[in-house]
């Protein structure tokens, strides 16, 4: 340990207490990555916070000492977030994780950030209530990143992202100051910047305190399943579902290969087939029976096979055991895996679903497609072996190859998973320098010392090279018919 | 006597650049599509829909289109941006001052509808954040900052929204509502019913109107069953100009926990409430004082825009 890691595990120890500082390298090391695990940083020291005075002690230390800070929840960001920085601090939230009232009345539920995703839900669910956004890591994920991450997952189509469901923060500002955005009312004045701090992951300081809205259950939920001869013809369901006018609440797509991955591992009883539909309806039954009926008419038109109505629960937890079980069933067909998340609007599905297909062939991997189709989410599960030489490099670009694929078509980087470390140097893909420059104004505006989680989310020159990789014009933006955004 | 504004309507990003940077090297302030500034910059004639997505839900436009206008488009595809505040303002005045309508109770306000903006700040940079597709989480949300900031910050050029379907009908409850004390079980009965409104408006004192949309099977049950558990009644739909005329009318905004409705109503003699927001229109002016921390971290964002204070709000 350095001198000055020695400074400030001291001081760290004296203002928290034994019980609140972490210094041991062994005991580090489980703070080395997050979800991303292919990128390791063993930190200078973590602190266990128990409170928002905690949080605030914390980050007054990091600037006494002047090193930077990394807040942490549960750790299962997929794009390197919560990654340490040497010398650096990182600050562990798992430790707030109480329920800090339930307001029925109010229909919000107010948190510490180290509350589970599903906890929420778990504890109003008795009075009819659940909480709306439901990453795939719900189980485990904590509420304060999924505020980091504006964290999304399948119902997100019809109910939005956390963005939309956060009414209030408490946060700690990089000068250990403590800031409140919002409150149980939706009224605000000024910018958004409740808005702007959900999903800036963790570069504007640390949420200590949360709102959230809960959402009434719907009386009724049916889930239906559709096989496909091919992915397009399951898009081509998607899109035709969007056309008349019914919003559902989820609509995924699995191929065959994640298919038959999904059904080794839980045994979900999917079809055989390419492609597989999952469409999810909720609201009034009235609502529900007519747009099933709407639903099924598309599938019929469109010759769909296995058309499947979950019959329970039961059978209804079983059709998304496979899909949320996805990544992890990987693992039986492939050694190693690595997720991407791209987006491409709705209407380019095709072209770009072929187009992975194209590089899934070039490079010699193979690519299993998983995806929340409503809304144009991709998650390209691109397979390789690490004990091949060379393979992983291969994995690599050809993700990052999906990406421009993605950003060509008019899409984004992410929809879920977030920049991070793993995608800043990506960034330049789809923002100008101009883009990135105001970027960092605003970053500067929150933390000027640069200390919250530097080297994420904005690509540096330490960590991209002086010139990051360029920003290609999209072709209708160079013929002068479309403008970037 | 005060002196009269230049007056510009840029029609690109770039005239509007060019314009900010030479107005910024004269040493001129600059006022956004409002008077107060040495030039006014108006966006009369950045009123374009760039893009009208159909299948993708989605459409990109210039601030100076008025809603009405951006409507009769998306109404050819049988589509809406559902965003309904009083009166017919651009989308760069919904932007600017974070505005929204009863529809907010279901589908959010600006905020919840914007998926990308470009803007110019006042030293002629163009710079865009966000995107065009429903889901992204790639770098700062420059459209949520944007969002109230009542062009202090830099003109919105272009902002793309998510659009919704639009309904077959579109219908209006009442259930007269006269008592505070009453307020809270009739709430509580229409939750337990769980209808998916489109608005829920207390016109307060008087009535609480719901607003049903959807096919005409599903809207009449739903219609019904509020008729049934709440004795609510089908009135006309211009319910709503009424609410929209009260919103606008109103000299302050209330903000409150929801659970809290009956201490408002206590207190506040009339006003235009929507009880799931939290929000209460007022004809009182009513001073909410934001706290220091949040001043300052106002200002220095600012700060970070408009060093040279070129903008006045």
């Amino acid at each position: 340990m350095t001198r000055g890691a020695r400074e400030l595990c001291d001081a760290a120890v004296a203002a928290l207490g034994r019980d609140a500082v972490v210094s041991e390298p062994e005991q580090l090391r489980t703070y080395e990555c997050d979800g991303l695990t292919g990128t390791r940083v063993v930190p200078a020291l973590v602190i266990l916070a128990s409170s928002a005075q905690h949080v605030q002690e914390a980050v007054r230390l990091c600037n006494t000492h002047d090193v930077p800070f990394v807040a942490r929840g549960a750790g299962t960001g997929l794009s390197g977030g919560a990654l340490p920085v040497a010398d650096g601090v990182v600050i562990s939230l798992q430790r707030m994780n109480r329920i800090l009232e339930i307001d029925l009345e109010s229909e919000r539920v107010v948190v510490e950030p180290g509350v589970t995703n599903l906890a929420v839900t778990q504890a109003v669910a008795g009075h009819g209530y659940y909480y709306a956004p439901d990453p795939s890591s719900q189980q485990v994920c904590t509420i304060g990143g999924n505020v980091a991450e504006n964290s999304g997952g399948a119902h997100c189509l019809k109910y939005g992202f956390t963005v939309n469901h956060v009414t209030g923060l408490d946060v700690v500002m990089p000068d250990a100051t403590l800031v409140q955005l919002g409150g149980k009312s939706l009224h605000t004045s000024g910018p958004d910047l409740l808005g702007v701090f959900i999903g800036s992951e963790g570069t504007l300081g640390i949420a200590t305190q949360i709102t959230l809205r809960i959402l009434r259950k719907p009386d009724s939920v049916r889930t239906l399943l559709a096989g496909f001869d091919s992915v397009d013809g399951a898009g081509e369901a998607v899109s035709d579902v969007i056309a008349a006018g019914v919003l559902a609440s989820a609509m995924e797509i699995m191929d065959r290969l994640t298919l038959e991955a999904a059904e080794a591992a839980v045994s979900a009883g999917y079809p055989s087939v390419e492609a597989l539909l999952l469409v999810e309806l909720d609201g009034t039954s009235d609502q529900v029976e007519e747009e099933t009926g709407r639903v099924l008419e598309i599938f019929e038109r469109l010759d769909a096979s296995e058309v499947r109505i979950a019959q329970s629960d039961v059978e209804r937890a079983l059709f998304w055991r496979g899909r949320k079980a996805a990544f992890a069933a990987m693992g039986r067909v492939s050694p190693n895996y690595y997720v991407q998340d791209g987006v491409v609007p709705r209407s380019k599905l095709p072209v770009v679903l072929r187009r992975i297909g194209e590089l899934s062939q070039e490079h010699g991997l193979r690519v299993g497609n998983v995806f929340h189709a409503g809304d144009g989410n991709l998650h390209p599960l691109v397979l390789y072996d690490a004990s091949i030489p060379g393979d992983l490099a291969k994995a690599e670009r050809l993700a990052e190859e999906i990406l421009v694929a993605c950003v060509e078509a008019g899409g984004a980087l992410t929809g879920e998973h977030g920049i991070g470390t793993d995608k800043a140097c990506s960034m330049p893909l789809m923002f100008s320098k101009d883009d990135l420059a105001v970027m960092a104004r605003l970053r500067r505006a929150f933390d000027p010392d640069g200390r919250a989680n530097p080297g994420k989310l904005l690509p540096t020159p330490r960590l991209c090279g002086e010139v990051p990789g360029p920003y290609r014009e999209h072709p209708l933006e160079k013929a002068g018919r479309a403008e970037r955004f | 006597m005060q002196s009269v504004s230049e007056r510009v309507e840029p029609q690109t990003a770039e005239d509007a650049s060019l314009a900010l940077r030479e107005a910024g090297s004269a040493g001129m302030t600059v006022s956004l599509d409002r008077p107060g500034g040495d030039l006014v910059l108006s966006t009369a004639r950045l009123n374009r829909v760039l893009e009208h997505e159909a299948t993708d839900l989605t459409c990109v436009v210039e601030p100076g289109i008025r809603l009405s206008e951006l409507d009769a488009v998306l109404a050819r595809h049988g589509q809406r941006l559902a965003l309904d505040p009083p009166g017919d303002p651009t989308v760069g005045e919904c932007i600017n001052e974070a505005m929204s309508g009863p529809r907010r109770h279901l589908f959010g306000a600006v905020r919840d509808l914007i998926l990308g903006v470009t803007v110019v700040l006042a030293d002629g940079t163009i710079a865009s954040s966000g995107g065009k597709v429903v889901k992204n989480v790639a770098g700062y949300d420059l459209a949520k900052l944007f969002c109230g900031a009542q062009g202090t910050l830099g003109l919105v050029v272009r902002a793309a929204f998510r659009l919704h379907p639009r309904p077959e009908t579109i219908s209006t409850f009442a259930v007269d509502l006269a008592r505070p004390r009453d307020a809270r079980p009739l709430l509580t009965a229409l939750t337990t019913l769980n209808l998916p409104l489109g608005a829920l408006d207390l016109l307060w004192p008087g009535r609480l109107i719901g607003l049903v949309e959807g096919s005409a099977r599903v809207a009449q049950a739903q219609l019904d069953a509020a008729a049934q558990a709440l004795g609510a009644r089908q009135v006309d739909n211009d319910a709503w100009e009424r609410s929209s005329e009260r919103q606008r009318q109103a000299a302050g905004v209330v903000a409150f926990a929801p659970s809290d409705l009956a201490e408002v109503l206590q207190s506040e003699p009339m006003a235009l409430i929507r009880p799931s927001l939290g929000v209460a229109y007022v004809e009182r002016p009513i001073d909410s004082p934001q706290s220091p921390g949040l001043l300052h971290l106002q200002g220095r964002i600012r700060e970070q825009f408009d060093p040279g204070r070129v903008l006045v709000g």
